[in-house]
Protein backbone atom coordinates (compact mmCIF):
# COMPACT_ATOMS: atom_id res chain seq x y z
CA UNK A 1 0.00 0.00 0.00
CA UNK A 2 2.75 2.41 1.24
CA UNK A 3 4.45 1.57 -2.15
CA UNK A 4 1.46 1.94 -4.56
CA UNK A 5 0.93 6.09 -2.63
CA UNK A 6 4.92 6.61 -3.36
CA UNK A 7 5.10 5.67 -7.27
CA UNK A 8 2.01 7.77 -7.03
CA UNK A 9 3.86 10.91 -5.40
CA UNK A 10 6.56 10.04 -7.72
CA UNK A 11 4.55 9.98 -10.93
CA UNK A 12 3.10 13.49 -9.58
CA UNK A 13 6.28 14.86 -8.96
CA UNK A 14 7.24 13.88 -12.20
CA UNK A 15 4.15 14.91 -13.98
CA UNK A 16 3.94 18.26 -11.77
CA UNK A 17 5.97 20.65 -14.44
CA UNK A 18 3.50 18.91 -17.19
CA UNK A 19 0.36 19.99 -16.04
CA UNK A 20 0.65 23.89 -16.60
CA UNK A 21 2.02 23.02 -20.23
CA UNK A 22 -1.09 20.33 -20.45
CA UNK A 23 -3.83 22.72 -19.15
CA UNK A 24 -2.76 25.53 -21.75
CA UNK A 25 -2.07 23.22 -24.45
CA UNK A 26 -4.67 20.48 -24.32
CA UNK A 27 -7.76 22.18 -25.58
CA UNK A 28 -10.41 21.75 -28.33
CA UNK A 29 -10.06 23.26 -31.19
CA UNK A 30 -12.86 25.43 -30.38
CA UNK A 31 -10.91 26.84 -27.27
CA UNK A 32 -7.69 26.81 -29.22
CA UNK A 33 -9.85 29.03 -31.71
CA UNK A 34 -10.95 31.31 -29.20
CA UNK A 35 -7.33 31.10 -27.70
CA UNK A 36 -5.69 31.85 -30.94
CA UNK A 37 -7.53 35.59 -31.10
CA UNK A 38 -4.66 38.76 -30.09
CA UNK A 39 -5.35 38.26 -26.32
CA UNK A 40 -5.03 42.43 -25.65
CA UNK A 41 -7.20 43.75 -23.38
CA UNK A 42 -10.40 44.65 -24.92
CA UNK A 43 -10.41 48.54 -25.06
CA UNK A 44 -12.49 50.16 -22.12
CA UNK A 45 -15.94 50.85 -23.86
CA UNK A 46 -17.31 52.73 -21.00
CA UNK A 47 -16.49 56.55 -20.85
CA UNK A 48 -17.50 60.14 -19.28
CA UNK A 49 -18.53 63.09 -20.71
CA UNK A 50 -19.53 66.68 -20.15
CA UNK A 51 -19.76 70.20 -20.99
CA UNK A 52 -18.47 72.86 -19.33
CA UNK A 53 -19.81 76.18 -19.73
CA UNK A 54 -18.27 77.14 -22.60
CA UNK A 55 -19.00 74.73 -24.40
CA UNK A 56 -15.74 72.39 -24.67
CA UNK A 57 -16.60 68.77 -24.58
CA UNK A 58 -14.36 67.19 -21.58
CA UNK A 59 -13.88 63.20 -21.97
CA UNK A 60 -12.85 61.19 -19.51
CA UNK A 61 -11.66 57.34 -20.83
CA UNK A 62 -9.74 54.80 -19.58
CA UNK A 63 -6.68 53.11 -21.40
CA UNK A 64 -4.00 50.54 -20.23
CA UNK A 65 -5.26 50.79 -16.81
CA UNK A 66 -4.74 54.77 -16.56
CA UNK A 67 -7.35 57.44 -16.59
CA UNK A 68 -7.15 60.10 -19.33
CA UNK A 69 -8.90 62.97 -20.00
CA UNK A 70 -9.41 65.33 -23.15
CA UNK A 71 -11.68 68.09 -24.36
CA UNK A 72 -12.92 68.84 -27.78
CA UNK A 73 -14.02 72.73 -29.03
CA UNK A 74 -15.78 71.50 -31.95
CA UNK A 75 -18.39 68.73 -30.94
CA UNK A 76 -15.74 66.04 -31.09
CA UNK A 77 -14.28 66.50 -34.41
CA UNK A 78 -11.11 66.86 -32.92
CA UNK A 79 -10.03 65.76 -29.16
CA UNK A 80 -7.06 67.39 -27.60
CA UNK A 81 -3.82 65.19 -26.50
CA UNK A 82 -4.79 63.29 -23.63
CA UNK A 83 -3.88 64.22 -19.87
CA UNK A 84 -3.15 61.28 -17.59
CA UNK A 85 -5.07 61.27 -14.48
CA UNK A 86 -4.15 58.10 -12.70
CA UNK A 87 -0.46 58.40 -11.09
CA UNK A 88 -0.14 54.50 -11.01
CA UNK A 89 -2.29 51.97 -12.77
CA UNK A 90 -5.17 50.56 -11.38
CA UNK A 91 -8.31 48.23 -12.62
CA UNK A 92 -11.18 51.52 -13.54
CA UNK A 93 -14.67 49.88 -13.84
CA UNK A 94 -15.25 51.21 -17.65
CA UNK A 95 -17.52 48.71 -19.06
CA UNK A 96 -21.92 48.28 -18.65
CA UNK A 97 -23.05 49.87 -15.55
CA UNK A 98 -19.32 51.28 -14.72
CA UNK A 99 -17.73 54.64 -16.41
CA UNK A 100 -15.44 57.70 -15.06
CA UNK A 101 -17.56 60.21 -13.97
CA UNK A 102 -16.57 64.00 -15.13
CA UNK A 103 -18.10 67.10 -14.04
CA UNK A 104 -16.78 70.78 -14.14
CA UNK A 105 -16.34 73.92 -11.91
CA UNK A 106 -17.42 77.47 -13.24
CA UNK A 107 -13.78 78.42 -12.19
CA UNK A 108 -12.13 76.06 -14.62
CA UNK A 109 -11.86 72.87 -11.94
CA UNK A 110 -12.10 69.90 -13.49
CA UNK A 111 -12.89 66.45 -11.07
CA UNK A 112 -13.34 62.87 -12.20
CA UNK A 113 -14.44 60.28 -9.92
CA UNK A 114 -14.21 56.37 -10.44
CA UNK A 115 -14.18 53.14 -9.00
CA UNK A 116 -11.26 51.09 -8.89
CA UNK A 117 -11.81 47.35 -8.74
CA UNK A 118 -9.91 45.30 -6.22
CA UNK A 119 -8.96 41.74 -6.79
CA UNK A 120 -11.21 40.52 -4.69
CA UNK A 121 -14.53 39.47 -6.03
CA UNK A 122 -17.10 42.24 -5.63
CA UNK A 123 -15.03 44.81 -4.68
CA UNK A 124 -13.63 48.29 -4.95
CA UNK A 125 -12.55 51.53 -4.03
CA UNK A 126 -14.25 54.91 -5.02
CA UNK A 127 -11.32 57.32 -6.16
CA UNK A 128 -11.29 61.09 -6.54
CA UNK A 129 -8.82 63.24 -8.43
CA UNK A 130 -8.97 66.90 -9.87
CA UNK A 131 -7.01 69.31 -12.24
CA UNK A 132 -6.94 73.31 -11.06
CA UNK A 133 -5.18 74.09 -14.24
CA UNK A 134 -7.57 73.91 -16.71
CA UNK A 135 -6.73 70.00 -17.22
CA UNK A 136 -3.35 70.09 -17.58
CA UNK A 137 -2.29 68.07 -14.20
CA UNK A 138 -4.30 66.41 -12.04
CA UNK A 139 -4.03 65.91 -8.07
CA UNK A 140 -3.15 62.62 -6.84
CA UNK A 141 -6.02 60.78 -6.72
CA UNK A 142 -7.53 60.02 -3.43
CA UNK A 143 -10.15 56.51 -2.17
CA UNK A 144 -12.99 58.59 -0.86
CA UNK A 145 -14.28 55.59 1.07
CA UNK A 146 -13.33 56.04 4.54
CA UNK A 147 -14.49 52.61 6.57
CA UNK A 148 -11.04 50.88 5.82
CA UNK A 149 -12.67 48.02 4.57
CA UNK A 150 -12.26 45.98 1.56
CA UNK A 151 -15.39 45.18 0.30
CA UNK A 152 -17.71 46.40 -2.13
CA UNK A 153 -17.61 50.05 -2.83
CA UNK A 154 -18.79 50.71 -6.18
CA UNK A 155 -20.77 52.45 -8.91
CA UNK A 156 -20.04 56.20 -8.07
CA UNK A 157 -21.61 58.67 -9.60
CA UNK A 158 -20.28 62.54 -9.39
CA UNK A 159 -22.15 65.79 -9.43
CA UNK A 160 -21.45 69.49 -8.85
CA UNK A 161 -23.30 72.71 -8.46
CA UNK A 162 -19.93 74.12 -10.93
CA UNK A 163 -19.46 76.18 -7.87
CA UNK A 164 -18.22 74.65 -5.45
CA UNK A 165 -20.47 71.92 -3.83
CA UNK A 166 -19.56 68.42 -5.30
CA UNK A 167 -21.24 65.49 -4.22
CA UNK A 168 -19.85 61.94 -5.17
CA UNK A 169 -22.64 58.99 -4.33
CA UNK A 170 -21.59 55.14 -4.41
CA UNK A 171 -22.96 51.12 -3.30
CA UNK A 172 -21.21 50.82 -0.04
CA UNK A 173 -21.03 47.20 1.25
CA UNK A 174 -20.10 48.13 4.95
CA UNK A 175 -23.08 47.94 6.54
CA UNK A 176 -23.89 44.61 5.11
CA UNK A 177 -20.06 43.40 6.25
CA UNK A 178 -20.86 44.62 9.51
CA UNK A 179 -24.18 42.77 9.79
CA UNK A 180 -22.99 39.25 8.50
CA UNK A 181 -19.92 39.85 10.73
CA UNK A 182 -22.35 38.99 13.74
CA UNK A 183 -23.89 36.81 12.25
CA UNK A 184 -26.78 38.74 11.04
CA UNK A 185 -29.30 38.25 8.19
CA UNK A 186 -28.87 41.51 5.25
CA UNK A 187 -30.85 42.07 2.58
CA UNK A 188 -28.57 44.34 -0.31
CA UNK A 189 -26.34 46.58 0.76
CA UNK A 190 -26.50 51.00 1.58
CA UNK A 191 -25.66 54.41 -0.23
CA UNK A 192 -23.18 56.36 1.22
CA UNK A 193 -21.94 60.07 -0.19
CA UNK A 194 -18.61 62.26 0.69
CA UNK A 195 -19.33 66.22 -0.10
CA UNK A 196 -17.00 68.97 -0.80
CA UNK A 197 -17.47 72.24 -0.16
CA UNK A 198 -14.38 73.79 -2.21
CA UNK A 199 -14.77 72.07 -5.63
CA UNK A 200 -13.01 68.56 -4.53
CA UNK A 201 -10.38 70.03 -2.01
CA UNK A 202 -11.41 68.59 0.90
CA UNK A 203 -14.18 66.04 1.40
CA UNK A 204 -16.56 65.59 4.39
CA UNK A 205 -16.73 62.46 5.84
CA UNK A 206 -18.78 59.59 4.27
CA UNK A 207 -22.31 59.53 4.96
CA UNK A 208 -24.68 56.97 4.47
CA UNK A 209 -28.07 57.90 2.67
CA UNK A 210 -29.88 54.83 3.09
CA UNK A 211 -29.66 51.23 3.66
CA UNK A 212 -30.83 48.41 1.55
CA UNK A 213 -30.48 48.78 -1.88
CA UNK A 214 -30.04 46.11 -4.90
CA UNK A 215 -26.51 45.45 -5.22
CA UNK A 216 -25.31 46.04 -8.58
CA UNK A 217 -27.35 49.09 -10.48
CA UNK A 218 -25.84 52.12 -11.23
CA UNK A 219 -26.35 55.01 -8.86
CA UNK A 220 -27.34 58.35 -11.07
CA UNK A 221 -27.63 61.98 -9.58
CA UNK A 222 -28.08 65.16 -10.86
CA UNK A 223 -28.18 68.54 -8.95
CA UNK A 224 -31.54 70.15 -8.76
CA UNK A 225 -32.40 73.83 -7.85
CA UNK A 226 -33.01 72.02 -4.45
CA UNK A 227 -29.31 70.51 -4.36
CA UNK A 228 -28.29 66.82 -5.25
CA UNK A 229 -30.49 64.65 -5.92
CA UNK A 230 -29.40 60.59 -5.96
CA UNK A 231 -31.39 58.08 -8.03
CA UNK A 232 -30.88 54.25 -7.25
CA UNK A 233 -32.76 50.87 -7.43
CA UNK A 234 -33.86 50.10 -4.10
CA UNK A 235 -35.01 47.28 -1.99
CA UNK A 236 -38.51 47.65 -0.72
CA UNK A 237 -38.90 44.18 1.27
CA UNK A 238 -36.40 41.56 1.14
CA UNK A 239 -36.44 41.58 -2.51
CA UNK A 240 -38.83 43.72 -4.55
CA UNK A 241 -36.34 46.36 -6.82
CA UNK A 242 -38.22 49.37 -7.33
CA UNK A 243 -36.74 52.74 -8.05
CA UNK A 244 -36.07 55.45 -5.36
CA UNK A 245 -34.71 59.16 -4.93
CA UNK A 246 -33.33 61.20 -2.23
CA UNK A 247 -32.38 65.18 -2.17
CA UNK A 248 -29.75 64.46 -0.07
CA UNK A 249 -29.98 68.09 2.14
CA UNK A 250 -33.33 66.81 3.38
CA UNK A 251 -32.50 63.01 2.80
CA UNK A 252 -35.90 62.08 2.57
CA UNK A 253 -36.18 58.43 0.69
CA UNK A 254 -38.74 58.88 -1.85
CA UNK A 255 -40.19 56.08 -3.78
CA UNK A 256 -39.68 56.24 -7.39
CA UNK A 257 -41.44 53.83 -9.26
CA UNK A 258 -43.97 51.34 -8.01
CA UNK A 259 -43.04 48.23 -10.72
CA UNK A 260 -43.59 45.20 -7.83
CA UNK A 261 -40.19 43.60 -9.48
CA UNK A 262 -39.89 41.21 -6.72
CA UNK A 263 -36.48 39.15 -7.91
CA UNK A 264 -33.29 37.55 -5.95
CA UNK A 265 -31.26 38.55 -8.93
CA UNK A 266 -29.25 41.44 -10.27
CA UNK A 267 -30.42 43.13 -12.63
CA UNK A 268 -27.33 44.70 -13.39
CA UNK A 269 -29.80 47.85 -15.26
CA UNK A 270 -29.42 51.15 -13.21
CA UNK A 271 -31.61 54.44 -14.65
CA UNK A 272 -31.10 57.74 -14.96
CA UNK A 273 -32.05 61.35 -13.59
CA UNK A 274 -31.91 64.89 -14.38
CA UNK A 275 -33.34 67.97 -13.67
CA UNK A 276 -35.04 70.78 -15.77
CA UNK A 277 -34.52 74.68 -15.48
CA UNK A 278 -38.22 74.93 -13.95
CA UNK A 279 -36.97 72.09 -10.84
CA UNK A 280 -38.86 69.11 -11.71
CA UNK A 281 -37.30 65.66 -11.39
CA UNK A 282 -37.51 63.31 -14.99
CA UNK A 283 -36.15 59.89 -14.48
CA UNK A 284 -35.89 56.73 -17.06
CA UNK A 285 -35.27 53.35 -15.69
CA UNK A 286 -35.48 49.29 -16.53
CA UNK A 287 -38.35 47.21 -14.76
CA UNK A 288 -39.44 43.66 -15.32
CA UNK A 289 -41.93 43.85 -12.74
CA UNK A 290 -45.50 42.91 -12.20
CA UNK A 291 -47.26 45.91 -12.89
CA UNK A 292 -44.63 47.29 -15.85
CA UNK A 293 -41.96 45.59 -18.13
CA UNK A 294 -39.89 47.80 -19.88
CA UNK A 295 -38.40 50.89 -20.28
CA UNK A 296 -40.13 53.76 -18.66
CA UNK A 297 -39.94 57.52 -18.25
CA UNK A 298 -41.63 59.80 -15.67
CA UNK A 299 -41.68 63.48 -14.51
CA UNK A 300 -42.16 64.21 -10.51
CA UNK A 301 -42.67 67.96 -10.24
CA UNK A 302 -43.60 69.06 -6.97
CA UNK A 303 -45.93 66.40 -5.38
CA UNK A 304 -47.11 65.84 -9.03
CA UNK A 305 -45.81 62.78 -10.80
CA UNK A 306 -46.28 61.45 -14.30
CA UNK A 307 -48.21 57.99 -15.16
CA UNK A 308 -44.88 56.15 -15.86
CA UNK A 309 -44.33 56.27 -20.57
CA UNK A 310 -43.10 53.34 -21.78
CA UNK A 311 -40.32 53.52 -24.88
CA UNK A 312 -38.49 51.60 -26.63
CA UNK A 313 -38.73 47.97 -28.06
CA UNK A 314 -38.47 45.07 -25.65
CA UNK A 315 -38.41 43.39 -28.31
CA UNK A 316 -35.10 44.70 -29.37
CA UNK A 317 -33.62 44.16 -25.50
CA UNK A 318 -34.15 47.99 -25.32
CA UNK A 319 -32.26 48.95 -22.24
CA UNK A 320 -29.53 51.15 -20.52
CA UNK A 321 -31.67 54.66 -20.84
CA UNK A 322 -30.09 58.31 -20.14
CA UNK A 323 -32.30 61.48 -19.65
CA UNK A 324 -30.76 65.26 -19.98
CA UNK A 325 -32.35 68.44 -19.29
CA UNK A 326 -31.88 71.68 -20.01
CA UNK A 327 -34.53 74.27 -19.64
CA UNK A 328 -37.79 72.84 -21.24
CA UNK A 329 -35.74 70.55 -23.27
CA UNK A 330 -35.48 66.76 -22.16
CA UNK A 331 -34.07 64.27 -24.37
CA UNK A 332 -34.08 60.69 -23.04
CA UNK A 333 -31.73 57.88 -24.91
CA UNK A 334 -31.23 54.07 -24.81
CA UNK A 335 -29.64 51.25 -26.88
CA UNK A 336 -31.52 48.03 -28.62
CA UNK A 337 -29.82 45.55 -30.30
CA UNK A 338 -31.58 44.92 -33.52
CA UNK A 339 -30.39 41.15 -34.05
CA UNK A 340 -27.52 42.07 -35.71
CA UNK A 341 -26.24 45.62 -35.08
CA UNK A 342 -26.91 47.74 -31.86
CA UNK A 343 -28.62 51.04 -32.16
CA UNK A 344 -28.85 54.31 -30.56
CA UNK A 345 -32.15 56.24 -30.15
CA UNK A 346 -33.13 59.40 -28.97
CA UNK A 347 -36.67 60.71 -28.19
CA UNK A 348 -37.12 64.59 -27.20
CA UNK A 349 -39.51 66.90 -25.37
CA UNK A 350 -39.57 70.60 -25.83
CA UNK A 351 -42.40 71.08 -22.82
CA UNK A 352 -40.50 69.73 -19.93
CA UNK A 353 -41.25 66.18 -20.85
CA UNK A 354 -45.31 66.47 -21.18
CA UNK A 355 -45.54 65.35 -25.26
CA UNK A 356 -42.70 63.36 -26.41
CA UNK A 357 -41.05 63.14 -30.61
CA UNK A 358 -41.31 59.64 -32.10
CA UNK A 359 -38.38 57.74 -31.65
CA UNK A 360 -35.64 58.96 -33.32
CA UNK A 361 -32.60 56.37 -34.62
CA UNK A 362 -29.11 57.86 -34.07
CA UNK A 363 -26.57 55.57 -35.19
CA UNK A 364 -25.57 51.70 -35.60
CA UNK A 365 -22.32 50.48 -33.85
CA UNK A 366 -21.88 46.33 -35.23
CA UNK A 367 -19.69 45.48 -31.96
CA UNK A 368 -18.97 46.78 -28.69
CA UNK A 369 -20.68 49.84 -27.99
CA UNK A 370 -21.43 51.80 -24.54
CA UNK A 371 -24.05 53.02 -23.64
CA UNK A 372 -25.69 56.47 -25.79
CA UNK A 373 -25.38 59.39 -23.35
CA UNK A 374 -27.49 62.16 -23.73
CA UNK A 375 -26.53 65.71 -22.76
CA UNK A 376 -27.12 69.10 -23.42
CA UNK A 377 -24.14 72.49 -23.83
CA UNK A 378 -26.64 75.65 -23.59
CA UNK A 379 -30.06 74.19 -25.60
CA UNK A 380 -28.50 72.20 -28.24
CA UNK A 381 -28.84 68.32 -27.39
CA UNK A 382 -26.23 65.90 -28.18
CA UNK A 383 -25.49 61.90 -27.47
CA UNK A 384 -22.10 60.72 -27.42
CA UNK A 385 -21.95 57.05 -28.12
CA UNK A 386 -18.88 55.32 -27.66
CA UNK A 387 -18.21 52.18 -29.98
CA UNK A 388 -15.25 49.80 -31.00
CA UNK A 389 -15.30 49.57 -34.31
CA UNK A 390 -16.77 53.11 -35.21
CA UNK A 391 -15.29 54.98 -32.43
CA UNK A 392 -16.27 58.27 -30.14
CA UNK A 393 -19.25 59.74 -32.10
CA UNK A 394 -20.77 63.25 -30.74
CA UNK A 395 -24.14 62.74 -32.78
CA UNK A 396 -26.79 66.12 -32.50
CA UNK A 397 -30.44 65.83 -31.85
CA UNK A 398 -32.11 68.67 -33.65
CA UNK A 399 -34.49 70.10 -32.54
CA UNK A 400 -36.09 72.65 -34.98
CA UNK A 401 -36.30 75.81 -35.03
CA UNK A 402 -40.26 75.07 -34.40
CA UNK A 403 -40.79 76.42 -30.81
CA UNK B 1 10.44 17.71 -22.50
CA UNK B 2 7.68 18.85 -24.73
CA UNK B 3 7.15 15.65 -26.04
CA UNK B 4 7.34 13.77 -22.44
CA UNK B 5 5.26 16.26 -21.17
CA UNK B 6 2.60 15.83 -24.29
CA UNK B 7 3.09 11.92 -23.47
CA UNK B 8 2.40 12.83 -19.31
CA UNK B 9 -0.59 14.85 -20.20
CA UNK B 10 -2.31 12.49 -22.49
CA UNK B 11 -1.40 9.42 -19.52
CA UNK B 12 -3.36 12.04 -17.26
CA UNK B 13 -5.87 12.19 -19.25
CA UNK B 14 -6.37 8.49 -19.99
CA UNK B 15 -6.14 8.02 -15.79
CA UNK B 16 -9.92 9.94 -15.64
CA UNK B 17 -11.03 13.17 -15.12
CA UNK B 18 -8.41 15.98 -14.16
CA UNK B 19 -8.70 17.29 -10.87
CA UNK B 20 -8.58 21.11 -11.54
CA UNK B 21 -11.18 23.44 -13.12
CA UNK B 22 -10.95 22.90 -17.04
CA UNK B 23 -10.98 26.56 -18.82
CA UNK B 24 -14.44 27.52 -19.32
CA UNK B 25 -15.26 27.22 -23.28
CA UNK B 26 -16.17 30.03 -25.40
CA UNK B 27 -20.26 29.91 -25.42
CA UNK B 28 -21.41 31.46 -29.13
CA UNK B 29 -25.03 31.51 -30.67
CA UNK B 30 -24.90 28.52 -31.38
CA UNK B 31 -23.86 26.77 -27.87
CA UNK B 32 -26.75 26.24 -26.59
CA UNK B 33 -27.74 23.68 -29.29
CA UNK B 34 -24.24 21.87 -28.98
CA UNK B 35 -25.13 21.48 -25.07
CA UNK B 36 -28.77 20.54 -25.86
CA UNK B 37 -27.46 17.86 -28.25
CA UNK B 38 -25.21 16.46 -25.83
CA UNK B 39 -27.34 15.97 -23.39
CA UNK B 40 -30.04 14.39 -26.39
CA UNK B 41 -32.92 12.80 -23.98
CA UNK B 42 -31.25 13.58 -20.89
CA UNK B 43 -32.56 15.89 -17.99
CA UNK B 44 -30.09 19.10 -17.11
CA UNK B 45 -30.08 22.22 -15.68
CA UNK B 46 -28.43 25.30 -17.29
CA UNK B 47 -27.56 28.05 -14.87
CA UNK B 48 -26.53 31.85 -16.22
CA UNK B 49 -24.44 33.31 -13.81
CA UNK B 50 -21.42 36.41 -13.57
CA UNK B 51 -18.42 36.16 -11.40
CA UNK B 52 -17.31 40.10 -12.36
CA UNK B 53 -20.84 41.41 -10.67
CA UNK B 54 -23.61 39.04 -9.39
CA UNK B 55 -23.48 38.34 -5.48
CA UNK B 56 -27.09 36.20 -5.77
CA UNK B 57 -25.19 34.21 -8.07
CA UNK B 58 -22.28 32.78 -5.58
CA UNK B 59 -25.22 31.98 -3.36
CA UNK B 60 -27.18 29.96 -6.43
CA UNK B 61 -23.39 28.66 -7.08
CA UNK B 62 -22.33 27.49 -3.26
CA UNK B 63 -25.81 25.67 -3.09
CA UNK B 64 -25.29 23.59 -6.56
CA UNK B 65 -21.61 23.04 -5.05
CA UNK B 66 -23.58 21.28 -2.17
CA UNK B 67 -25.74 19.37 -4.53
CA UNK B 68 -22.86 18.15 -6.58
CA UNK B 69 -21.07 16.66 -3.75
CA UNK B 70 -24.36 14.15 -2.79
CA UNK B 71 -24.96 14.05 -6.73
CA UNK B 72 -21.69 13.06 -8.25
CA UNK B 73 -23.08 12.97 -11.83
CA UNK B 74 -25.09 16.37 -11.18
CA UNK B 75 -26.10 17.49 -14.77
CA UNK B 76 -25.50 20.86 -14.72
CA UNK B 77 -23.93 23.38 -17.22
CA UNK B 78 -22.31 26.64 -16.15
CA UNK B 79 -22.98 29.57 -18.24
CA UNK B 80 -21.00 32.46 -17.15
CA UNK B 81 -22.05 35.93 -18.88
CA UNK B 82 -18.61 37.60 -18.31
CA UNK B 83 -15.95 37.60 -20.93
CA UNK B 84 -13.19 34.97 -21.63
CA UNK B 85 -11.11 37.87 -19.52
CA UNK B 86 -12.29 36.73 -16.67
CA UNK B 87 -11.55 32.54 -17.38
CA UNK B 88 -9.32 32.17 -14.56
CA UNK B 89 -11.59 34.16 -12.07
CA UNK B 90 -14.14 31.92 -13.22
CA UNK B 91 -12.50 28.79 -13.04
CA UNK B 92 -11.19 29.74 -9.15
CA UNK B 93 -14.61 30.34 -8.57
CA UNK B 94 -16.26 27.01 -9.41
CA UNK B 95 -13.18 24.99 -7.68
CA UNK B 96 -13.79 26.92 -4.86
CA UNK B 97 -17.45 26.30 -4.43
CA UNK B 98 -16.84 22.71 -5.36
CA UNK B 99 -17.71 22.95 -9.29
CA UNK B 100 -14.64 22.28 -10.66
CA UNK B 101 -15.94 19.36 -12.71
CA UNK B 102 -18.92 20.58 -14.16
CA UNK B 103 -19.75 21.73 -17.70
CA UNK B 104 -18.59 25.59 -17.68
CA UNK B 105 -18.74 27.81 -20.37
CA UNK B 106 -18.29 31.73 -20.84
CA UNK B 107 -19.87 34.52 -23.18
CA UNK B 108 -17.85 35.17 -26.06
CA UNK B 109 -19.31 38.00 -28.09
CA UNK B 110 -18.72 41.69 -28.10
CA UNK B 111 -22.54 41.84 -28.69
CA UNK B 112 -24.12 39.86 -25.12
CA UNK B 113 -27.83 40.75 -26.21
CA UNK B 114 -27.21 38.16 -28.99
CA UNK B 115 -26.29 35.63 -26.61
CA UNK B 116 -29.22 36.53 -24.41
CA UNK B 117 -31.42 36.11 -27.74
CA UNK B 118 -30.29 33.03 -28.46
CA UNK B 119 -30.78 31.32 -24.67
CA UNK B 120 -34.15 33.46 -24.34
CA UNK B 121 -35.41 36.87 -25.96
CA UNK B 122 -37.54 37.07 -22.85
CA UNK B 123 -34.07 37.39 -20.89
CA UNK B 124 -32.92 40.80 -19.99
CA UNK B 125 -29.57 39.72 -18.58
CA UNK B 126 -30.34 39.86 -14.90
CA UNK B 127 -28.98 36.71 -13.13
CA UNK B 128 -29.15 34.43 -11.95
CA UNK B 129 -31.33 32.56 -14.52
CA UNK B 130 -31.64 28.76 -14.21
CA UNK B 131 -32.97 26.65 -17.03
CA UNK B 132 -34.18 23.31 -15.75
CA UNK B 133 -34.57 21.16 -18.68
CA UNK B 134 -36.49 18.01 -18.32
CA UNK B 135 -34.99 14.41 -20.44
CA UNK B 136 -37.50 15.94 -23.60
CA UNK B 137 -35.78 19.55 -23.37
CA UNK B 138 -38.99 21.36 -22.12
CA UNK B 139 -37.70 23.90 -19.65
CA UNK B 140 -39.11 26.00 -17.30
CA UNK B 141 -37.49 29.29 -16.69
CA UNK B 142 -36.00 30.35 -12.85
CA UNK B 143 -35.85 33.79 -12.31
CA UNK B 144 -33.21 34.91 -9.01
CA UNK B 145 -31.73 32.13 -7.39
CA UNK B 146 -32.72 28.33 -7.74
CA UNK B 147 -34.09 27.26 -4.17
CA UNK B 148 -32.45 23.99 -2.78
CA UNK B 149 -36.13 22.89 -3.18
CA UNK B 150 -36.75 23.45 -6.26
CA UNK B 151 -33.44 21.63 -7.15
CA UNK B 152 -34.60 18.81 -4.68
CA UNK B 153 -38.01 18.71 -6.50
CA UNK B 154 -36.45 18.72 -10.04
CA UNK B 155 -34.09 16.09 -9.21
CA UNK B 156 -36.75 13.77 -7.74
CA UNK B 157 -38.82 14.02 -10.50
CA UNK B 158 -35.50 13.48 -13.37
CA UNK B 159 -33.21 11.28 -12.01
Amino acid sequence: MKKTIRQILWAALLVAPCLVYAQHHEKSPEQAAAQSRPKAAKPAIAVGVAYDAHGRLWLARVENQHLLVSYSDNSGAHFSAPVRVTVAPEAIAADGENRPKIALGVDGSVMLSWTQALPQNYSGNIRFARSIDGGKSFSEPITLNDDGRITSHRFDTLVTDGKGRVTVAWLDARDRDAAKATGGAYAGISVYTAQSQDNGAHFSANRRLTEHTCECCRVSAVWSDEGPVVFWRNLYGTHTRDFAYARLDDGVVHRASDDDWQIDACPHHGGDIAADGRGALHLVWFTNGKTRQGLFYKRIAGTKESVPMAFGTAAAQAGHPGIAAAGDRVILTWREFNGHVYEAYAQRSDDRGATWSPPVRLAEAAGIADYPLPLFSGTRAWVVWNAAAEGLRVLPVEFGSGK
Amino acid sequence: MKRACVGFAWLLAAWGSPVYAAEPQSFTANSLAAIQAKYAGRPFILSMWSVNWCGHCITELTMLGKAAKTHKQLPLVLVATDTPEFSAAIQQTQKRLGLAKVDSWVFDDDIPERLRHAVDPAWHGELPRTYLYDAKHRREPVMGVLSEQKLKAWLKQNQ
